[in-house]
C-alpha cells in the first residue's frame, strides 16, 4: 500500500495526497494499492509548484489494524518530533496518531547487544 | 541569437550582438565579429586576427584559466566566460582577474546558466555583458546590480566600500 | 560590542528586502523551486521534515539583551516558544513558515540580526572564542577579526558560488572553544618574538564523511595580511576544489589531494600576485572595529569576595554550581558564567522564549549587556562579578538554566536529528536524553569528570562526533536506527579524531554502553586522568571488551 505526501509551499507543512487535493492529516490520506494512479498523482503534484515541493510516494505497513508508513522518517513527518509530543501533527491526539506511534516494523528497533558479535 | 544585455554606466540596456558564438563543429563565417572556443583561438586566432576585418573573442569554460590569455588580451574584444550551471562560481574568479589583474578593457561577458539573481556579483566581479538565460529584461538587471546601497570589500568595479565610505 | 553603524543597517535592510522580493517571485511562480533553493538557503531558510528552519547567525557568538529579546519574541511569535542554538553559534527556529519568513528577518535587521550566508556554498558566520574579552588566556580580542571577516565575507561578490560551504574559526587562547582545527579555516592568533601579532593558519579540517584535523599551512601570518591572505586561499579554493562531487567539494579534499605543502605553495604563489594594498583592510578601519570592541568598564575589585565565598560555604548546590560552570575571569573579582542548555530532560540546546528573556535580564544586569553562545550548545554570561554569582545562580536556577554540568558527561552536543532534519538517518535527541538520565546523579557525574559526548543523526557530523571523547552517529540499517560509537576524539586545542569502536548499536542499548564505557574508564584511570587521557594511555581494547564481551 502506498500513500503520495509533500511539503506545502507556504509553510511547509506536511501534506499528503487525498483525490486531487492535499490534507494535513495522515488519516485522510488516499491510499493506493495499485502503481500506475500513484505516478499520475504524483506527476500531477509535481505540475504544482506554487502549491506543494518534495512530492513523493511512500509505502505502508500495517499497525494495530492502521496503515502507517513503513519508515521511521515517514512517521515522524506524519506526527511531529519525539521530543516534543505537543508539537506539530501529534498534538491533537485520536486513534490514528496512536497508532502510527506504536507502529513497528522495519522502523522499530529491536536489536539486542548480545548478539552483535565481537569482530 | 541570444539576446544580450549590455552594462554601461551603471545602466542595462538591450544591445545588438554583433559577435557570433561559433561552435567548435561549425566553420568560421566569412566576415563578422565571432566568439570562439579557446582551443579554436589558440589554432586559429593568429590568421583571423591579422586579416584585422573583424574582432574576435574567446569562450573560457569554468575549467579554463584566463590567464593563458594574458599576452592575447589587448586584441581580444570579447571575453565570454561560461557558467556551465549557475552554481558554478568560477567564472567570477576569471572576471576578477581579468580586470583587476590584468587590467582588460574589452567585453567580459557572462554565458551559459546566467540568471538576474547572480546578476549584483556579477556586475562587482567586472562583467559587463549578459545573455540571460531567465529571460531576464535590462530593467530586473539594472535594478538587480543596484540594489545594495553599501558594498563591504573591494572588487573590480568602482563601488566605495564601506570602510571609504566611513572614512570620508 | 561592535555596534553597527547606518551602512550596517542599510545594509540589512537592502537584503532583507531582496529576499521578500524573492519570496514573492517564488509564490507567484515566476521562478522555480531549484532556481529558489539557493537563494533561500542564503537567507538561512532551510525546508526541514515539519516545516521550514530559520538559521540565524550570531556573529562571533555574541547576543546584547536587545536581540536576546527579539529572538525570544520570534521564538513566540512564529514558532513554537522556543530556539534551537547550534554547534556554530548560531540559533534555528524549527517552525517557520515561508510567508512570514521576509517579516521575520526584517525584525532581526531592526536589531542588527541577521540570517545572511547561515546555508550555502559560501563562506559561513565564523566562530569565535565565547570567553573573548573575558578570559585571562587570550593575546587579542578575536571578536575583533570576526568582525573583519564578517563585513569582507558579506556577499562576496567572488566567493558566493564556492564548490561547497566554507567555515571559519578564530581562537586567540591556547585553549580552543571554537573547534578551530575541524573547519575549512582554523586561525590561531599567536604572538610572535618580537611582541607583533600573527596567524597559525589551519586549513582543511573537517568533519562530515572525510574527517580531518587540518593541517597548519603558515605559522605566522601578520595580522594586517589576513583578508589579502584569505583571498588568495578562497581563490585557489574556488578554481580548483572539486565541483564534480558533493562529498567530495569540500576544502579540506583539495587539501588532502594535493598535500599541505603543495596547497600552502599554491597559496603563497597567489598571495604574491594580490594587491595587498587593495585586498587588505585599511588601518584607520581595523582601528574602527577594534575600538567598538573597547574595554568593558570593569570595576577594580578585590580579588576575594566575601559574599561568594560565604555562599559557596553554606549552600553546597551552590558550590556544585561555581565548580563545574564557573571559570576564572581576567578581571579580579569577576567571573564567567556558563548557562546550561544541558538539563536533565531538555533537548540539548534548546531555550523557550521565557528562558531567553531571563538570561537578556541577567546579561543587562549583571553582566554589561553582553551574553555569548557557545559551540558546545551552552550560553555564557562573561563577565559576573563574584559578589553576583549567588544571585545569578539563584535566578538560572528558577529557570532550569543551572545544571552544573558543564563538560562533563550531561553535558552533551546533539544536533536535531531525525525528529527535525530532512537529512538525518536516525534521531540524536531521544539518545542524549537517555545518556543523560543514566547520569543524572550530579555526584557521579562530577567524579567521571570532564566526558565530552556528541551526537549526530547522520554523517554530515553537525553534531561533531568526530571529535567527542564518545561519539555517536546515527546510522539506518534497514529502516532501523542504529547507533555507532567511536572514542577518542576531540575538537580542542588537542584535536583528533575519534575511532569507531565496534558494531552499530540499536537505540536502547546506547545509554547501557556509555555506561559501559565510563565503567572500563574508572576501572583503569591513573590520577587526574580524564577519560580521553585514559583512552590515549590504554587505547580502544579495553573499552571493547566492555562494551562487547558479553557477546561470548
Amino acid at each position: 500500500m502506498k500513500a503520495i505526501t509533500a511539503n506545502r509551499l507556504l509553510d511547509g507543512e506536511v501534506v499528503f495526497w487525498k483525490g486531487g487535493q492535499w490534507v494535513e492529516r495522515f488519516g485522510e490520506a488516499e491510499l493506493f494499492d495499485t502503481d500506475e494512479p500513484v505516478e499520475a498523482a504524483v506527476a500531477t503534484g509535481k505540475g504544482q509548484p506554487t502549491v506543494v515541493v518534495d512530492v513523493y510516494p511512500i509505502d505502508l505497513i500495517e499497525s494495530e489494524g492502521r496503515w502507517a508508513p513503513l519508515s521511521y522518517r515517514e512517521r515522524i513527518r506524519a506526527l511531529g518530533p519525539t521530543n516534543e509530543p505537543t508539537h506539530g501533527k501529534q498534538a491533537e491526539g485520536g486513534d490514528v496518531v496512536e497508532a502510527l506511534r506504536h507502529a513497528a516494523g522495519a522502523a522499530r528497533s529491536t536489536g539486542r547487544v548480545d548478539l552483535i558479535r565481537r569482530k | 541569437m541570444p539576446k544580450l544585455i549590455e552594462l554601461a554606466d551603471g545602466e542595462a540596456r538591450w544591445a545588438d550582438d554583433a559577435f557570433v558564438h561559433v561552435a567548435d563543429e561549425d566553420a568560421i563565417p566569412d566576415a563578422g565579429d565571432v566568439i570562439l572556443s579557446l582551443a579554436r583561438f589558440e589554432a586559429e586566432g593568429d590568421a583571423l586576427l591579422s586579416s584585422n576585418s573583424r574582432r574576435v573573442g574567446v569562450r573560457i569554460e569554468s575549467d579554463q584559466e584566463v590567464e593563458v590569455l594574458a599576452y592575447d588580451l589587448p586584441r581580444i574584444a570579447v571575453v565570454a566566460l561560461a557558467f556551465p550551471k549557475y552554481r558554478d562560481g568560477r567564472a567570477y574568479t576569471s572576471a576578477r582577474l581579468l580586470r583587476e589583474r590584468f587590467g582588460y578593457q574589452g567585453q567580459v561577458r557572462a554565458v551559459g546558466d546566467v540568471l538576474q539573481e547572480q546578476a549584483g556579483f556579477m556586475v562587482r566581479c567586472g562583467f559587463d555583458a549578459f545573455e540571460p538565460a531567465d529571460g531576464a529584461t535590462p530593467e530586473a538587471w539594472t535594478k538587480a546590480a543596484r540594489r545594495f546601497r553599501h558594498v563591504y570589500q573591494r572588487a573590480a568595479d568602482d563601488r566605495v566600500v564601506a570602510f571609504e565610505e566611513r572614512a570620508s | 560590542m561592535y555596534q553597527y553603524d547606518v551602512i550596517d543597517r542599510e545594509f540589512l535592510i537592502d537584503r532583507s528586502s531582496e529576499f521578500r522580493g524573492q519570496v514573492g517571485r517564488r509564490l507567484a511562480g515566476e521562478i522555480t523551486e531549484d532556481q529558489f533553493k539557493p537563494l533561500r538557503l542564503m537567507n538561512g531558510l532551510y525546508l526541514q521534515l515539519h516545516a521550514y528552519m530559520l538559521r540565524i547567525a550570531i556573529p562571533y557568538g555574541s547576543l546584547n539583551p536587545t536581540q536576546t529579546r527579539r529572538l525570544a519574541e520570534i521564538a513566540r511569535d512564529y514558532d513554537k516558544g522556543y530556539g534551537h542554538f547550534t554547534t556554530r553559534q548560531n540559533i534555528q527556529f524549527n517552525w517557520i513558515k515561508l510567508k512570514d519568513a521576509p517579516d521575520i528577518l526584517d525584525k532581526l535587521a531592526e536589531v542588527d540580526l541577521h540570517a545572511i550566508q547561515t546555508s550555502g556554498n559560501c563562506i559561513r558566520n565564523t566562530t569565535s572564542d565565547p570567553y573573548a574579552g573575558a578570559t585571562a588566556e587570550e593575546i587579542d580580542d578575536p571578536r575583533v577579526w570576526s568582525e573583519v571577516i564578517r563585513q569582507w565575507s558579506t556577499l562576496h561578490p567572488e566567493f558566493s558560488f564556492l564548490p561547497r560551504k566554507f567555515k571559519i574559526a578564530i581562537t586567540a587562547s591556547a585553549k580552543d572553544r571554537t573547534a578551530a582545527k575541524v573547519h575549512d579555516i582554523g586561525l590561531l592568533l599567536r604572538q610572535g618574538r618580537d611582541g607583533t601579532h600573527g596567524f597559525e593558519v589551519i586549513v582543511g579540517g573537517g568533519q562530515g564523511r572525510t574527517p580531518y584535523v587540518g593541517p597548519s599551512i603558515k605559522q605566522f601570518l601578520p595580522t594586517d595580511r589576513l583578508l589579502s591572505y584569505l583571498e588568495a586561499v578562497l581563490r585557489v579554493y574556488n578554481r580548483h576544489g572539486r565541483r564534480d562531487n558533493i562529498y567530495k567539494a569540500r576544502i579540506k579534499i583539495l587539501v588532502a589531494a594535493l598535500g599541505a605543502e603543495e596547497f600552502a605553495r599554491q597559496v603563497e604563489e597567489e598571495w604574491s600576485k594580490i594587491d595587498a594594498a587593495r585586498a587588505d583592510l585599511p588601518a584607520a578601519e581595523l582601528a574602527r572595529i577594534r575600538a567598538s570592541f573597547a574595554k568593558t568598564p570593569f570595576e577594580t575589585l578585590p580579588a576575594r569576595s566575601e559574599a561568594f565565598e560565604l555562599a559557596k560555604a553554606h549552600d553546597s548546590a551552590f558550590a556544585r554550581f561555581v565548580r563545574n560552570n564557573v571559570r576564572a575571569h581576567k578581571q579580579p573579582g569577576y567571573a564567567i558564567v556558563e548557562v546550561s542548555l544541558k538539563a536533565p530532560e531538555q533537548t540539548p540546546g534548546d531555550a523557550s522564549a521565557d528562558q531567553l528573556e531571563l538570561v537578556a535580564d541577567l546579561a543587562e544586569r549583571y553582566s554589561f549587556s553582553d551574553l555569548r553562545v557557545t559551540h558546545a550548545q551552552n550560553l555564557v554570561l562573561p563577565h559576573v562579578k563574584q559578589d553576583d554569582l549567588p544571585t545569578v545562580f539563584a535566578a538560572l536556577q528558577a529557570a532550569g538554566l543551572a545544571t552544573p554540568n558543564i563538560d562533563l558527561i550531561s553535558d552533551i552536543i546533539a544536533c536535531p536529528g531525525l525528529d527535525y532534519c530532512a537529512l538525518a538517518n536516525a534521531r540524536a535527541i531521544p539518545i542524549a536524553q537517555d545518556i543523560a538520565r543514566q547520569f543524572a546523579d550530579p555526584d557521579r557525574a562530577e567524579e567521571v569528570g570532564e566526558l565530552k559526548i556528541k551526537i549526530s543523526g547522520c554523517i554530515n557530523a553537525c553534531g561533531h562526533h568526530h571529535v567527542a571523547h564518545i561519539g555517536i552517529l546515527g546510522v539506518d540499517k534497514k529502516g532501523e536506527e542504529f547507533y555507532q560509537l567511536s572514542l577518542g576524539g576531540s575538537g580542542a586545542e588537542d584535536a583528533s579524531i575519534g575511532k569507531i569502536l565496534g558494531p552499530a548499536l540499536p537505540a536502547d542499548k546506547v545509554a547501557t554502553a556509555v555506561d559501559q564505557l565510563v565503567g572500563a574508564y574508572l576501572n583503569v584511570r591513573a590520577d587526574g586522568e580524564r577519560f580521553l587521557d585514559t583512552y590515549r594511555r590504554v587505547g580502544l581494547e579495553p573499552f571493547k571488551e566492555a562494551v562487547y564481551a558479553q557477546a561470548d
